[in-house]
């Protein structure tokens, strides 16, 4: 089938040229294919390919019974399992009407969080490997083991852990986890700090990002953006504060956000972010109460006809998860609203009359995963 | 701003065809031909600056699809659904990416997810399915050889 190129070079005797950075590559976190239209080595304009991932998941979703669903929400993001897991589960929970006890409500936090710290670690990671700085994994990987093995000790897997149940949990955690947790919240301060002075305020790399692509709030608000990627252009918005789920109002946390919205900013508020992270799993190991982790549900699920919209915060920005139930087993439609797909449209606006070096670093700054673009 | 208010609000100024509260969110129906409007307004004057996401439900029993725009308002916090019903035969409707900008990608993947034709838009290419697909894959009566039903 003929498809017209959207890009084309404008004369045979100017110096563009088009350059395909292609589904192959090591820096575009997936397959993601740009076309790019270059003059020597300035970007000129962009043109995203998407869908070597598609997978139809929101037509299989039509087609299965309600608990079913649960371990395909993991697949759409794998590194944010959890916050996925959860929108899902809200949703259904609202229309049956199902309370989740209390101290379900605190491990919910508690490994969000965690999922959360986990995310930030792998970013800190690839970053640096994206823009030429082979060290900070070893760094960064060295605690995210550690975190995968208390997570595969409470849920039975490192990496998609399936965890949540409609109404809580299916078993209450197990008896070393606490501690576990305790003995890496005693240094996670110090270890975030020799880590942002290693990459972050490395001088090579403030040199590739400062200044490199701002991006303005009411632009990042036309744009849908959200998550880290607008709260460094000083725009201090996020789910927890803005429309509470679960029981984050009773925390004492900050929103960390940038002063000019450029590349370095949104990597420093990823950073302090992962502080938060840990002042909230403090707060909320202190208050754990007692109790059992599971509500009671009825053996078949059929929620109530109606729709939903539920959202939390995810670490690469606002999840969203839109349910029609008809009264049936099986979901009538289900729509996931994705942060990555929304934050990887502005791309065009951040990356022309750049480099193509800054190509990189820009794309790694937005933080996008292309599995829960193509879903 | 109370759902009362905000109701009477866009009754003012629209002709609308509906309304109904769904969960404590308020759902304004409007006919096709006034959704430039009623967006230009709820963004300029009530402050709905951003928009989560636009998709589709196919109702094959009533004969039509039904597009939903979900939109939101940072400074007071209020979210707002609007629902129009095109027809399942000929779906056509008017962009809005020049009001929100969000919506030029979901757009493009509702178009090609239902066949809804979204007159005016700069750039209607498929996004996410393969080339070469035919049919319409969220619809309700899609069908293709690699559908294969499974043993139980």
């Amino acid at each position: 089938m003929e498809t017209k190129m959207p890009i084309e070079i404008q004369s045979r005797d100017s110096d563009e040229y088009i350059l395909n950075m292609g589904p192959q590559h090591p820096s575009t976190h997936g397959v993601l294919r740009l076309m790019l239209k270059m003059d020597g080595e300035v970007v000129k304009d962009v043109v995203p390919y998407l869908g070597y991932m598609h997978r139809g998941m929101e037509k299989m979703f039509e087609n299965k019974k309600y608990e079913q669903i649960i371990p395909y929400t993991d697949r759409t993001d794998y590194l944010s399992v959890i916050p996925n897991n959860w929108v899902y589960c809200m949703a259904v929970e609202k229309l049956m009407g199902i309370q989740v006890p209390e101290r379900a409500q605190y491990l919910r936090v508690i490994m969000a969080e965690i999922n959360r710290i986990m995310s930030h670690l792998l970013w800190y990671a690839s970053f640096g490997m994206d823009v030429g700085a082979l060290t900070p994994i070893w760094y960064a990987f060295k605690e995210r083991e550690e975190l995968m093995s208390l997570m595969e000790s409470a849920s039975g897997a490192r990496f998609l852990h399936n965890y949540f149940r409609f109404g809580g949990f299916k078993a209450d955690i197990p008896k070393g986890f606490i501690d576990g947790v305790k003995k890496l919240l005693a240094r996670i301060d110090d270890d975030v700090d020799e880590y942002e002075a290693l990459l972050i305020n490395n001088v090579i790399l403030t040199n590739r990002t400062k200044g490199v692509a701002p991006i303005s709030r009411e632009k990042a608000i036309e744009y849908g953006l959200s998550g880290p990627s607008i709260r460094g252009s000083n725009t201090a918005i996020d789910v927890r504060k803005d429309e509470p789920y679960g029981v984050y109002p009773k925390f004492n946390f900050e929103i960390p956000v940038g002063k000019n919205g450029d590349t370095w900013d949104r990597c420093k508020v990823r950073m302090d972010e992962m502080r938060q992270s840990a002042a909230i799993i403090r707060q909320a190991i202190d208050a754990l109460p007692a109790g059992d982790v599971m509500a009671k549900i009825p053996k078949i699920i059929k929620p109530a006809p109606g729709e939903v919209y539920t959202r939390v915060e995810g670490p690469r920005g606002d999840i969203g998860l839109y349910l029609v139930s008809d009264g049936t087993e099986k979901p009538y439609r289900i729509k996931m609203r994705k942060p990555s797909f929304s934050n990887i449209s502005a791309i065009k606006e951040l990356i022309v009359g750049y480099k193509v070096a800054d190509v990189v670093a820009i794309l790694g700054s937005l933080d996008v995963i292309i599995p829960e673009i193509d879903r | 701003m109370t759902f009362v208010e905000l109701l009477d609000s866009i009754k003012s100024k629209f002709q609308i065809t509906g309304s109904k509260e769904d969960l404590g969110i308020l759902n304004v129906e409007i006919d096709k031909s006034k959704i430039r409007d009623l967006l230009k307004y709820l963004k300029t004057e009530l402050k709905f600056d951003y928009m989560f996401f636009t998709s589709a439900l196919d109702w094959p029993a009533n004969n039509n699809i039904e597009t939903i725009y979900y939109l939101y308002s940072y400074e007071t916090k209020t979210k707002i659904v609007v629902r129009v019903k095109l027809d399942r035969s000929k779906p056509e409707i008017e962009t809005v990416c020049d009001i929100y900008r969000t919506a030029e990608w979901h757009e493009r993947e509702t178009a090609e997810m239902f066949g809804i034709k979204y007159v005016n838009h700069p750039d209607l290419r498929p996004l996410l399915t393969p080339d070469g697909l035919e049919g319409y894959p969220l619809r309700k009566d899609f069908k293709h050889d690699n559908m294969v039903k499974m043993p139980e």
